[in-house]
């Protein structure tokens, strides 16, 4: 590995990624707002051949329409503000669940406590970790389904779906770090000094994570999108009067052969924006690699 | 459906199939001899040349096979497939006529209309899947059949469409109470010789004397356990079950004591199941598959009728088939659902050319229940035209000027979700703002049976082409319970029940048939449904299939095919 860590990691598709995850929040932010159309209506004369047939792009419709006669590129547009906010919502959520459980239970272990005089094993580790490892086998789509038994599909359900299959990930990671820095010698200097166990968390170990998960908030966001989308193609997503880029894939199935531009565009839009957060992950590595504080 | 294979959940008579607007399923009645439009039978140039035997026919379905003991597999994949292994006394010919194929002729009938004699034909066969004889068809095994499938002890469940039947003939409510296990109604006469009684007369009777529900098998080999029957199932049909594997395919070879010898067909047929239809129709156009079970999927439809190098396999009927918005005629206390007015305004909005046009076309649109080759059909009936300013109107008579909000459900099988989406978009225009609900067929099943869709988009296919199938399953007191998916509406009116008894007991004819309309006339004008299409059934089939045709009741009749050399 060469010396001068500069050289290591070219940062030019870390400005790609910040670049496209910017231009992602964006299109998120105001991407209704440039739609030529209102993405749910339906032209039934104009937007629609006369055998009942979606039209190609070109003229009054830039990319065309879909098997309903709604304007593709209106859709596209508004589809983008669940995908990635469910990227973003989701990863958060998944994210912060498994940094709680992950340093709660690799910080604490399972501690003697003294009640008056019994010694009592608390078993917060075992308890919190063994959980996270039957979270971990949970199928998300299992997990859908019985949560869409019980509630109708919004955009919450499937931030809640997203956000309780993804934490574990980051669970695992951040324990095993936070673990393996508890009997660090800065951190007993510390306990040793006076220092509170929470202070002691916040302030000397905590900081030596949050390099890794950023990492994973970003990979986490991919991960979100694509389980957006399949939960929206499997019919457990988004009610089905809104869109987004999952529901226009599973719309567009049955014409897949006939017409495959409507597969391939919201396929498309999805497989940049997952690339983006994975970039994104990667960028955030970089400095993590090269061990940067 | 997957979906074909409808799950069975009615107390009354279903359709097989039926429903869903999916449907896809089935079939045409055309009543009169040359029905315009219909079908084109496969190998045209060939017609007339002679059947030959011999050759591998694969067809493929989505759906699995339900059972194949008759008494229990009711579903469009079962029945081709019983059909294969057993036969009824009667049959229908390539088109809606009733001939003999058990029988030796047609029954007398007593001019009372409740007493039917048959004459079963000599030297018929029980033959095992091994391909050894069991032993020779008996009058006795008639009786001994249909008794078996009233018999309410067959496991795991009896179906009761099946029961639902045959309920007219004497002595069925004590085998359906599980008090006797023998049917007094129907009577050995001699060896080959057989009388069914009635308990009243029934025009329909003939008809499900034809289904396979009414399959003759040797009952001490049938027996109770339908699973293990259907395992190693032993009948007189032209076919033996050689295996099958669930969910993947049952294979059939022909039959080597079969009673007409002199029939021809492939050696063998081998049914695929779990092949969706776009996968199907691939297969189709590649030559690696001969029949697609299920019609070609809509999206595909446009593509395939115009391309010239299947101009000669694309096969059209109109199915015996009508597809609609049903709305609950007994909705929850307030529900605007309730007022007749409401449910007319709903009727009004709705566009059903524009249906017509996302479904590119196949099929027409409908006016009343019964579609155009039920016999009984009433083409002047159209009492609810598009007319959404009517449709306004009528909201603000009956209390809603600005709309209310519900519910419509469907299943998740394109184009349902397609046309929903258009339906909910027609009843915004008149101020009703509707949620709508896709659910995969078997869940979508159930909450109309739970009674909890106000709105449901739905299809009903005959199961035998008589108007009764049309009205007593889908708009009768019976039929009206928490528990049973074929009237969405849930409708129920007891002097409308008791005119549906009386002509279904007619004897048929115009009157019969007059009697039907005006049914349909009183049914309609208290507005549970919104009929919105009699669709077209299209379907491709292999270059080198010869003598297929849509089946006006089998859809799908493997019985007559047979495969070019």
């Amino acid at each position: 590995m060469p010396a001068d860590g500069r050289r290591e990691r070219p940062s030019r598709w870390r400005r790609v990624a910040v670049a496209g995850a910017l231009g992602l929040l964006g299109l998120a932010a105001a991407g209704p707002l440039l739609a030529p159309y209102d993405p749910a209506h339906a032209f039934r004369d104009a937007g629609l051949s006369a055998a009942g047939y979606p039209l190609g792009p070109g003229g009054a419709f830039l990319l065309g329409t879909d098997p309903a006669g709604r304007d593709e590129l209106s859709r596209l547009l508004a589809g983008a503000r669940p995908s990635i906010l469910v990227a973003l919502g989701g990863s958060l959520l998944a994210t912060a669940i498994g940094l709680i459980v992950g340093a709660v239970a690799g910080f604490a272990g399972d501690p003697l406590i003294d009640l008056g005089g019994r010694r009592l094993r608390l078993p917060v580790e075992s308890l919190l970790m063994r959980t996270t490892d039957v979270f971990l086998g949970l199928p998300p789509l299992l997990l859908a389904l019985a949560l869409t038994a019980v509630l109708r599909p919004s955009l919450l359900l499937v931030l809640l779906v997203v956000g309780l299959t993804l934490w574990t990930t980051v669970a695992r990671v951040v324990y095993g770090r936070v673990h393996s820095l508890r009997d660090a010698p800065f951190v007993e200097a510390a306990r040793a000094l006076g220092v509170g166990p929470g202070r002691v968390l916040w302030r000397h170990v905590l900081p030596h994570v949050s390099a890794i998960v950023l990492v994973y908030l970003a990979l986490g966001m991919a991960a979100a999108v694509l389980l957006e989308s399949s939960l929206s193609f499997l019919g457990l997503g988004l009610p089905p009067a809104e869109v987004d880029w999952g529901s226009m894939i599973a719309e567009a199935t049955p014409f897949a052969l006939v017409d495959p531009r409507l597969v391939v565009l919201p396929g498309g839009a999805l497989m940049v924006t997952v690339l983006t957060f994975v970039l994104l992950g990667d960028a955030a590595a970089g400095p993590v690699a090269r061990g940067r504080r | 459906m997957d979906r074909w294979t409808a799950p069975r959940t009615g107390r009354s008579r279903r359709p097989l199939a039926l429903l869903a607007a999916s449907l896809a399923l089935a079939a045409c009645g055309s009543a009169s001899p040359t029905p315009a439009g219909s079908a084109a039978t496969s190998g045209a140039a060939e017609a007339g040349a002679t059947p030959t035997t011999g050759g591998t026919l694969s067809i493929a379905f989505q759906g699995d096979i339900g059972s194949l003991d008759p008494a229990i597999g009711y579903d469009t994949v079962s029945w081709p497939a019983e059909r294969l292994l057993f036969d009824t006394l009667v049959t229908y010919d390539a088109g809606t006529r009733i001939v003999p194929l058990l029988a030796r002729t047609m029954p007398t009938v007593s001019a009372d209309g409740r007493t039917y004699t048959f004459d079963l034909r000599d030297g018929v066969d029980f033959v095992r899947p091994d391909g050894s004889v069991l032993r020779p068809l008996r009058a006795a095994d008639v009786a001994a059949s249909l008794a078996r499938l009233l018999d309410p002890k067959l496991k795991p469940a009896p179906d009761p469409a099946g029961a639902d039947f045959y309920a007219d003939i004497e002595g069925a409510d004590a085998v359906l109470a599980g008090t006797t296990s023998t049917l007094a109604g129907v009577k050995v006469l001699g060896p080959t010789r057989v009388e069914f009684d009635l308990a009243r007369p029934d025009a329909t009777f003939l008809q499900v004397l034809a289904l396979p529900f009414a399959s003759i098998v040797p009952a001490e080999v049938a027996g109770e356990d339908t699973t293990a029957f259907a395992a190693h199932p032993v009948g007189s049909g032209p076919y033996l079950l050689r295996s099958y594997t669930k969910g993947q395919a049952a294979v059939f070879i022909r039959n080597p004591h079969f009673w007409d010898a002199s029939r021809a067909g492939p050696d063998e047929i081998d049914l695929r199941v779990g092949v969706d239809g776009q996968a199907a129709l691939q297969q189709v156009e590649a030559g690696s598959l001969d029949l697609m079970g299920d019609p070609l999927p809509a999206a595909a439809f446009g593509a395939v009728t115009a391309d010239p190098r299947f101009a000669r396999q694309v096969v059209r009927r109109t199915l015996v088939e009508t597809q609609y918005l049903a709305m609950d005629t007994q909705p929850p206390a307030g529900s605007p659902l309730a007022d007749v007015r409401v449910r007319q305004a709903i009727a009004q909005a709705v566009d059903k050319s524009y249906i017509l046009k996302l479904v590119h076309g196949a099929g027409v649109a409908a006016g009343c229940i019964f579609p155009p080759d039920l016999p009984g059909y009433d083409p002047s009936c159209d009492p609810y035209p598009y007319d959404p300013a009517a449709a306004r109107r009528l909201l603000a008579a009956a209390g809603y000027p600005n709309g209310f909000s519900t519910t419509l459900y469907t299943d998740t099988d394109d184009p349902d979700p397609r046309i929903a989406g258009a339906l909910r978009d027609d009843l915004a225009a008149i101020g009703v703002r509707v949620d709508v609900v896709a659910q995969a067929f078997d869940t979508y099943l159930a909450t109309i049976a739970a009674h909890k869709a106000p709105l449901a988009w739905n299809g009903w296919v005959q199961d035998f082409p008589d108007p009764s199938d049309f009205i007593d399953p889908l708009f009768s007191c019976a039929s009206a319970g928490v528990g049973n998916s074929s009237n969405p509406a849930f409708f129920c009116d007891h002097a409308i029940d008791a005119l549906a008894a009386r002509a279904r007991a007619e004897p048929d004819g115009p009157a019969r048939l007059a009697d039907y309309r005006e049914i349909q006339r009183r049914i309609m004008a208290q507005v549970p449904w919104v009929p919105v299409r009699f669709p077209d059934y299209y379907t491709l089939v292999g270059s080198r299939v010869r003598g297929f045709a849509l089946h006006p009741v089998w859809i799908d009749d493997l019985r007559s095919v047979w495969l070019a050399t």
